[in-house]
């Protein structure tokens, strides 16, 4: 999981390296760091640290090390991150058919958010549909071809996956 | 080198017509010739142990009247009886049984016989049970024509690439495909239209569904998935699903999120697979007309792409000449005690 925090330091040298340090001990990988020198509050300066932690045990060592170093913790926010998968169906698409589709989508795991776009044609038998599902986690895009692989096999339309997240 | 061409189609005589072109390269760089010592077409054949010219068949075969005599029996019952030291099959590809190429080869193996092949039916349908034969009776079985075409796949990884662990691979291995799902999406033409482009311009064949029904794709992925991958897969394990109904306004769509739809053959964790794909434009991927493409992920490379032609006379012929080449180097280097 990534997060993003922001953190108070003293205005002394060697502050930042004290903060960041836990991080990677605890086997955490920095993704970002903004450091505002200019932004200093009862002498102690704001950094914004983005970073990804292995779990739970691992983000708990980081704050009790900060703790101990006299850092800081002012705001704390999880950044969730997805994956998009897209798949384009082409054939016998009713509204029936479609909705169906993404009832069992959303009753999946992990699954975040679902969009529909359609070709201009108002051919229901020939019809293009361009599916976009944005998951939390992308080990779950297999399942999602599995199910859209029976659904093709079974409402005969011709299933085309993207490349993969 | 004494070879038996098998299969005196355009292949077969692109590989004679390549074997007069490289005479004297041959002989500066091994000291030897290749010499054909026999040619089988499907109803004749021409013999000489002395070595017979080769563009002198070409000529025969091509004013219709065969190669020479009218053959008497099978001819891996005269392979049998025949001395030479590479058999080199080209006879049609036969996803059903795989024959005659699978007696043919399966027979000079068991003679201890050297083979190259440009032929995907027995390699696609008894990979595993072909392998063991050649290692079982210490000859090679190279097949680089199978695959790509000019396009060195095989023998890249299989050498080349030796110390590497092929741990995915995504490809184009079909160049009637290509040319026309890049042709709808680039001119915004259907389906049926291109198709009839590409059986006029000789890219597809009377009967397209080899192609377009994703068969011949199947074929070479099945022969990539044990050649490369160590897989113990055949065609009929691999899931395919063709272009044949790819609508003018899926590739519309798809181009509206700036992809294109290529059918691709994938081989990872997951299985085996050829089915049509959204690619993103700018993937090594997403190229268009006749061309093929190999994207392996190995180890400790990376990222390998491969790209080049995939089919033609000259083309095959090359991908036999690489085979032929790589026996030759062999028996350098045994002749200098340098493999034992």
């Amino acid at each position: 999981m990534r997060v993003n925090v922001d953190l108070r330091l003293k205005d002394v040298p060697g502050q930042l390296i004290k903060a960041l340090e836990p991080i990677s001990v605890n086997e955490g990988n920095i993704v970002g760091v903004v450091h505002n020198h200019d932004l200093v509050t009862g002498g102690r300066i704001s950094v914004n640290v983005t970073f990804e932690y292995k779990d739970q045990r691992s983000l708990d060592a980081i704050f009790s090390a900060w703790k101990e170093r006299g850092v800081e913790v002012v705001k704390m926010g999880e950044i969730v991150r997805t994956f998009a998968a897209e798949y384009l169906m082409v054939g016998n698409l009713a509204h029936s058919t479609l909705r169906g589709i993404t009832e069992g989508i959303e009753k999946m795991e992990g699954v975040e958010t679902i969009d529909l776009q359609y070709s201009l044609s108002t051919s229901t038998a020939n019809k293009s549909v361009l599916l976009l599902v944005n998951l939390r986690n992308k080990e779950k895009v297999r399942d999602i071809d599995d199910y859209l692989r029976s659904r093709s096999k079974r409402n005969d339309f011709l299933l085309i996956r993207g490349m993969g997240v | 080198m004494r070879l038996a061409l098998v299969g005196f189609g355009t292949v077969g005589q692109g590989v004679a017509e390549a074997v007069a072109m490289k005479k004297d390269f041959i002989f500066d760089r091994f000291g030897t010739d290749l010499k054909i010592v026999a040619a089988f077409d499907s109803m004749t054949y021409a013999m000489d142990p002395r070595g017979l010219k080769p563009l002198e068949l070409v000529a025969k075969k091509q004013s219709g009247k065969g190669l020479g005599k009218t053959r008497p029996k099978s001819v891996a019952e005269m392979l049998r009886e025949l001395d030479y030291d590479v058999l080199v099959e080209m006879t049609p590809t036969n996803i059903e049984n795989a024959e005659p190429g699978y007696t043919n080869i399966r027979t000079a193996l068991e003679c201890c016989r050297d083979v190259v092949t440009s032929n995907k039916g027995p390699l696609a349908l008894n990979y595993r049970t072909l392998d063991e034969l050649s290692k079982k009776n210490g000859v090679e079985l190279r097949f680089e024509a199978t695959v790509g075409g000019a396009t060195p796949i095989i023998n890249l990884s299989r050498e080349l690439l030796m110390a590497e662990k092929v741990e995915s691979m995504k490809g184009i291995l079909n160049g009637t495909c290509n040319f026309i799902l890049s042709r709808m999406g680039e001119e915004g033409l259907p389906f049926e239209y291109v198709l009839k482009e590409a059986q006029e311009m000789g890219y597809a064949e009377t009967d397209p569904s080899y192609d377009i029904d994703g068969i011949d794709s199947a074929s070479k992925l099945a022969i990539l998935a044990n050649a490369i991958m160590g897989l113990d897969v055949t065609y009929n394990d691999v899931r395919r699903t063709g272009i044949r109904r790819i609508t003018l306004e899926a590739v519309e769509l798809a181009a509206k999120e700036k992809k294109v739809i290529r059918l691709i053959g994938e081989v990872n964790g997951g299985g085996v697979e050829v089915s049509p794909r959204m690619v993103p434009l700018g993937h090594p991927l997403s190229i268009s007309g006749t061309l093929n493409v190999l994207h392996m992920h190995t180890d400790l490379a990376g990222a390998i792409t491969v790209t080049g032609r995939g089919a033609g006379r000259k083309e095959t012929a090359s991908a036999i000449m690489s085979d032929l080449v790589g026996l030759l180097k062999r028996n350098a280097c045994l002749l200098n005690g340098k493999v034992k």
